[in-house]
């Protein structure tokens, strides 16, 4: 009989540009996360390609990217395009941090499901999470 | 501190005001603290301080300084408007600080000064071109890689009579290099500038960023304080920034013991790199927060003042008054501002400037409204040095030093926050001193428990911030965002590659950057070499910021150290 792994927890991959100085929003974030039952992996990066990497290594279900200093939509446009390219649209991707109201349907276009501003509540993600994975199973090889 | 018949008089006085409370309030139990965590009761008496020695208040000018660091001190020096700008490229940079010299914005004495930010991409040593930066050329600072771009920032001012604060972050010295050869350019040579550099090195505490590792990262800041004590006598060498402590979630306490602890860690490096305390205690600076809780805060600021003068003096020898006066800009909480109902800032700005003008700071940065949202428009910019303005010119506030001091809350809290401050920095020396509680972590876990602790009391509510969990308004009037021009990256790009093509100097640059290395080397062979010199002749010799960068963190080490 296969050993019980955690398979039915969702697996969080959080990412910052690692010349983005300010973390306490997501590593807060981290811990709530963590607290709710996530498995959460935190990372910093330099290229986008770098979070797509370890998304597949570590086979997550959601990429949540912070910004304290923008470069959010060139970011997620990339984003976007990698996991086109590596058939990874199933990856759900979530941003927060610093982000303008009017970019919002800029960041949707890119295939971002929720975006957690200034203020956000770490509540307010966990139950977004859950909402976004009710019903399936998350199956692993 | 008070004689017998004044106590006979306040205990009295206390036993009726007990009797009084038991009257209206017996059914209430006033359970009161400072947002630091410090209990503190509804009303204060002398019967607080009587426990105090005069000596620890003195007069300001005087030791321990903790009335202020000259004898008065707004009515001579009001303090100056430090606003933080840059953004885009130098011309945009130098557009914004001709606008702030319009607003009225001045220096200290004579001088103008300014406060210059440089980006992401300067701070930590790469070149605009460099893939790994992806947009954030231009974005919250001004990208600055040539020597050319000295020239666009800097030109028509006069460098004699401008103080500049070059933050260009743990790589302020290769600002600094440049600042020199441009300097020389114009016919002012080094002893003569005056300015700042950030020498932030011990920055990396707090974060898992990539820097220059703790214990090189020491040697570099103190081998740069040693060769600027004895070669630039009018530069200030280093900044002392609690402010990113109690931004990353610290309490007062916290952000005055991991500020002198810091102090008192570079403090020990350069006398190992052969100094005396006096010849460089002098150009260290602070950047303190100015927070909301108005009297802690006060008190906090008056506290530093207090323990860097006992400190210098009592650990370490130092006796050039210079040496104990601790010289304090500082800078409103931004993370006290909120994204929801973005004009609300403007009032909360304006009282942690009143934090500042209480407390006797010698410099201050009064955050826009819109800084949770990006870089401050020209109307937000306005507001904010108005609202300096507003403090020096129709309050009366800088009529008096120290106006607070004797108050029987103040002086308890500011020796409450000193002596627990000075608890704190003992068990920062359990751990080994600064450099120990950053490479294990201890001290970054303890600033993420206090983050975690301020966020726990918001969402329950504990903690009110108005606008956010109480008093929201879903009539949100939008704030006008600054845009960044779009093309930014798109220039830097095509200038640094235009610079490379057409500079020449191949065998100097070449000789340049070797000798920087050998210097980097010679400076962890306990200081034998300074490597400023190598580093100006970088500059001298058209190298870029991440040619320089590169050499140093190729001896130096460089990655995270979490």
């Amino acid at each position: 009989m296969k050993p019980m792994k955690s398979e039915d927890k969702i697996r969080i991959l959080l990412s910052k540009n690692k010349m983005d100085v300010h973390d306490r929003g997501i590593r807060y974030l981290a811990r709530k996360l963590q607290e709710a039952g996530f498995e959460v992996i935190l990372t910093r990066h330099g290229l986008i390609d770098e979070v797509v990497n370890i998304a597949e290594q570590e086979d997550v279900n959601v990429i949540g990217l912070s910004f304290s200093a923008g470069g959010h939509i060139s970011a997620c446009l990339r984003l976007q395009q990698l996991l086109k390219e590596r058939g990874m649209t199933d990856k759900r991707v979530i941003v927060g941090g610093i982000i303008p109201d009017d970019d919002i349907p800029d960041l949707e276009e890119t295939g971002v499901q929720g975006v957690f501003g200034a203020g956000s509540s770490a509540d307010e993600a966990v139950a977004f999470i859950n909402s976004m994975f009710r019903g399936e199973k998350l199956l692993r090889p | 501190m008070f004689d017998d018949n004044a106590k006979d008089k306040v205990t009295k006085q206390l036993d009726a005001w007990d009797a009084n409370m038991q009257k209206r309030y017996s059914d209430r139990v006033f359970d009161l603290r400072t947002d630091g965590g410090i209990p503190i009761k509804p009303v204060y008496s002398p019967a607080d301080i009587d426990h105090l020695d005069y000596d620890v208040i003195s007069m300001p000018g005087q030791y321990p300084y903790t009335r202020g660091i000259y004898p008065i001190m707004y009515q001579a020096q009001p303090w100056v408007m430090q606003q933080i700008h840059g953004h885009g490229l130098p011309e945009h940079a130098r557009e914004r600080m001709d606008y702030l010299a319009e607003l009225g914005l001045t220096g200290y004495g004579e001088t103008r000064s300014y406060n210059l930010v440089f980006d992401q991409v300067c701070k930590f040593g790469y070149d605009p071109d460099n893939p790994e930066v992806g947009d954030l050329v231009g974005l919250v600072g001004v990208n600055m890689t040539t020597l050319d771009d000295y020239d666009r920032l800097l030109k028509g001012l006069d460098l004699e009579r401008t103080a500049i604060v070059l933050n260009q972050g743990i790589h302020s010295m290769i600002a600094l290099a440049f600042f020199i050869i441009y300097g020389e350019q114009q016919g002012v040579p080094k002893e003569k500038l005056r300015g700042n550099t950030m020498n932030w090195l011990y920055k990396g505490w707090m974060t898992d960023l990539e820097m220059y590792p703790p214990k090189p990262a020491f040697m570099i800041m103190s081998n740069f304080i040693r060769w600027c004590s004895r070669n630039m006598p009018r530069w200030n060498t280093t900044n002392i920034v609690s402010y990113f402590a109690e931004e990353a979630g610290g309490t007062p306490v916290q952000e005055a013991a991991m500020a002198m602890s810091i102090s008192i860690a570079l403090t020990e490096a350069c006398i190992a790199a052969g100094c005396q305390p006096d010849e460089f205690l002098p150009r260290f600076g602070f950047q303190i927060a100015l927070g909301s809780d108005i009297f802690e805060h006060v008190a906090k600021i008056r506290a530093m003042r207090r323990l860097w003068a006992t400190i210098n003096r009592e650990r370490f020898g130092a006796q050039d008054p210079h040496s104990m006066t601790i010289r304090c800009h500082s800078q409103t909480s931004a993370v006290s501002l909120t994204a929801q109902q973005p004009m609300v800032n403007i009032v909360r700005s304006a009282y942690h400037a009143l934090v500042g003008v209480l407390a006797g700071v010698n410099g201050m940065t009064i955050n826009a409204y819109d800084e949770a949202l990006g870089i401050p428009t020209d109307e937000s910019l306005m507001l904010a040095v108005r609202t300096h303005q507003v403090a020096q010119y129709e309050t009366g506030m800088p009529n008096v030093t120290d106006p607070l001091a004797g108050s029987y809350y103040i002086e308890w809290l500011t020796d409450r926050i000193y002596h627990d401050a000075m608890d704190y920095i003992e068990k920062i020396e359990q751990q080994g001193g600064f450099i120990k509680g950053w490479e294990s972590g201890w001290l970054r876990n303890e600033l993420a428990n206090s983050a975690y602790e301020w966020r726990r009391r918001i969402d329950s509510g504990e903690k009110v911030v108005v606008g956010l969990n109480k008093f929201q308004s879903s009539v949100h009037r939008k704030a006008q965002l600054y845009k960044i021009d779009p093309k930014v990256k798109e220039v830097a790009i095509e200038r640094v590659k235009r610079y490379r093509a057409e500079r020449g100097m191949e065998s100097e640059r070449a000789a340049a950057l070797e000798s920087l290395k050998v210097a980097c080397e010679g400076v962890l062979d306990n200081h034998k070499a300074d490597f400023m010199p190598a580093l100006i002749e970088c500059a001298r010799a058209r190298s870029t910021v991440e040619e320089m960068a590169s050499a140093m963190k190729g001896v130096f080490g460089w990655g995270s150290v979490y």
